[in-house]
């Protein structure tokens, strides 16, 4: 688990972890490992009983946050949907006490989120969108061997249980060097948890307040969110936005050839795109060449600002890290960055990058990333990235442009790379990202675990 | 309001703007002569309006909004003493709002008060939808809200979470909105101010 050891693991802080790490599920703050092996399991609930009697078989193998920054076996983290809270039979003022945006689903949202065209939840791919997925169990591990393990677990507590059906699995990871499906090192900047025992890294900024990840905290505001009732139920619980993109890879090498002439044009435009250089290494760090020992090292491959490029001429103010985290971007809308910051586990299908995939049959081999958005209000703020800093550009500047990597991209889309003397337009980008599924779950404590699989309620 | 919008021409759409003149003259039946002749007279300019009309789409809860950019109208009944503290607070900034420029969305804000200072009129056009950054107000410029709306009643303060759904309760959607230009956002004006000034610059030099 080198990204853990490497990274968070020398990190601990000196005063007591404040949040409760023995309650919260471990995804919340474990990194996933490098590298990484895992699977997603989707089920739905035929029976209440059925389904409480699977939680509680389950239970046992969920792992908390307790030593979160350490190595660790494998894991299994269980989200439910709204549907699958109904499907559970929880009460129905415990129902209604949830968010509405969560009670209707992230299809049901799909105007909220931008999800049209191509993203529409009519194109979705089977079982998302249907409130038919109740459950999603997640396994995370740091070797294939592992991940079977754990998922051999997983699959002993649904067999013999008629009453819960698989939907869906699918595996993730694997790929040589954990490169994306785009060909980059991702999930390098992740928000910083005050209270969760472990300092922040260097460039992380300042840790926000756990109330923004983990339902019973104060947020940023300085009040804790509403939570969902009964106490037990909510508190030390989130929200996860499940995500399943596409990549269309040969849409995106199309797009690379088709504006650059040789391979160091092509590289330096995939890393105008990102904002960081298929190593990991920042623009910001490495403005005009790679540097692959920046990339490699978490000590190093997030310690910067943007207060030496202010105009963007290294790193384009709509580059995909700029627009995630802007940090100290001066944004022509007043914004709290740290109340928009969210955790996210991407994990990575189908086969590698492969830079020569050029075709339109290359756009649709089943590749592409699962993102786990993790948030205390993870429907407010996904809605507002999609709204505001991915579907737009008016934020930083940049008119009608979007988000290069994870955009819906309208036709005759531009992306704008600040040059001297002049600014360069790039004609020609396309949607590289296709939304073909989403769920969004509910991330119970393990007290709440337990309350929902108790017959009593 | 002319419009240089060529008119569509198919005979469906036709038929349907001879429907909405139709309606008119049964709306206008019982107006004052002067109202019916002006509709007689003006039907060639109000036939070429009504082709071109597009409808207006929401801005988030409530409100109308064209564009880029949305209208929110309010009238709030004045907390105790709230009119003369309000009126006094707006003197002090002699009339203007400058601070709303940190704000980087607000066209115009405009406070207007009614039936004898009981209730405020409150107007303003801008940009998106307000409920997306109303948490970003929250952490930003509570103090700032808090000073304004502490006059009105019922205001539960910017840190309740029933704050949003004070505003949309006070909200009153407008029947119609125009906006001259739909697509410029307050930071694309600025943009194109700068570009205008660095524009003329250069022509100066090369002239």
């Amino acid at each position: 688990m080198s990204s853990v050891k490497g990274s968070v693991e020398n990190n601990r802080s000196t005063p007591a972890p404040t949040v409760d790490l023995d309650e919260i599920q471990a995804t919340i703050l474990r990194p996933r490992p490098a590298p990484y092996f895992g699977t997603h399991v989707l089920l739905r609930v035929n029976d209440a009983q059925a389904g409480r009697a699977f939680l509680r078989r389950l239970i046992p193998h969920v792992d908390s946050a307790a030593g979160w920054w350490s190595a660790a076996t494998p894991w299994l983290a269980v989200g439910i949907s709204y549907a699958g809270l109904e499907a559970l039979g929880v009460p129905q003022d415990s129902l209604q006490s949830f968010p509405e945006a969560f009670r209707e689903g992230m299809a049901a949202r799909a105007r909220h989120l931008g999800d049209e065209g191509r993203n529409d939840p009519k194109n979705w791919d089977q079982p998302y969108g249907k409130s038919d997925v109740h459950i999603g169990v997640s396994a995370f591990s740091d070797s294939e061997e592992d991940r079977r393990r754990i998922l051999g677990i997983a699959r002993e507590q649904v067999e013999g249980f008629s009453g819960v059906s698989v939907l869906a699995m699918q595996d993730f990871g694997a790929q040589p060097g954990d490169l994306n499906s785009l060909g980059y090192k991702d999930g390098i900047d992740q928000p910083a948890v005050e209270g969760s025992g472990v300092d922040p890294l260097p460039g992380q900024g300042r840790p926000i307040k756990a109330g923004e990840f983990i339902l019973g905290y104060p947020g940023e505001s300085g009040v804790p969110l509403p939570m969902p009732q009964p106490d037990i139920l909510g508190r030390n619980g989130t929200y996860v936005g499940f995500r399943k993109y596409q990549s269309r890879v040969g849409a995106f090498n199309r797009f690379l050839r088709a504006n650059g002439s040789t391979e160091e044009e092509r590289e330096l435009l995939a890393a105008k795109l990102v904002g960081r250089w298929r190593s990991g290494a920042p623009l910001t760090l490495a403005p005009d060449v790679d540097n692959p020992a920046v990339g490699t090292d978490p000590q190093r491959n997030n310690d910067f600002d943007y207060s030496n490029d202010a105009r963007g001429r290294q790193a384009p103010f709509g580059c995909h890290i700029r627009r995630m985290n802007p940090r100290d971007t001066k944004l022509t809308r007043l914004t709290d960055v740290n109340i928009h910051r969210i955790i996210r586990r991407g994990t990575t299908y189908g086969p590698p990058y492969d830079p020569n995939a050029l075709s339109e049959a290359d756009d649709e081999v089943p590749r592409g990333a699962i993102f786990l958005f993790i948030s205390a209000k993870a429907m407010a703020t996904i809605e507002f990235l999609q709204q505001e800093w991915i579907n737009d550009g008016n934020f930083i500047g940049a008119g009608n442009e979007r988000d290069p990597i994870v955009g819906l991209q309208e036709k005759e889309a531009t992306f704008t790379i600040p040059k001297e003397p002049v600014r360069r337009r790039v004609h020609g980008i396309e949607t590289f990202n296709v939304l073909r599924g989403g769920e969004y779950f509910f991330m119970p404590s393990l007290s709440a675990l337990k309350w929902l699989a108790d017959a009593e309620n | 309001m002319q419009s240089q919008t060529q008119m569509a021409t198919t005979p469906e759409h036709d038929a349907r703007v001879e429907q909405k003149v139709q309606k008119l003259r049964e709306i206008y039946a019982d107006a004052p002569e002067l109202g019916r002749v002006a509709l007689e007279k003006g039907l060639p300019d109000l036939k070429r309006e009504l082709a071109a009309a597009t409808g207006t789409q929401n801005a988030g809860r409530i409100g109308a909004r064209q564009g880029k950019v949305s209208e929110l109208t309010g009238i709030i009944p004045f907390a105790e003493g709230g009119a003369k503290r309000l009126r006094g607070l707006l003197e002090a900034l002699e009339g203007n709002f400058r601070g709303g420029d940190a704000v980087g969305t607000l066209h115009d804000m405009r406070f207007v008060f009614l039936d004898n200072d009981t209730k405020l009129l409150f107007a303003t056009a801008y940009d998106g939808d307000w409920d997306a950054y109303i948490d970003d107000f929250v952490t930003k410029i509570p103090n700032s809200m808090d000073l304004i709306f502490c006059n009105l009643e019922g205001w539960p303060g910017i840190h309740s979470p029933s704050a949003k759904d004070f505003i949309a309760g006070n909200q009153i959607a407008a029947e119609a909105w125009y906006v001259a230009s739909p697509n410029l956002t307050v930071a694309e004006t600025r943009r194109l101010e700068r570009v205008g000034k660095a524009v003329d610059e250069f022509l100066d030099k090369i002239a």
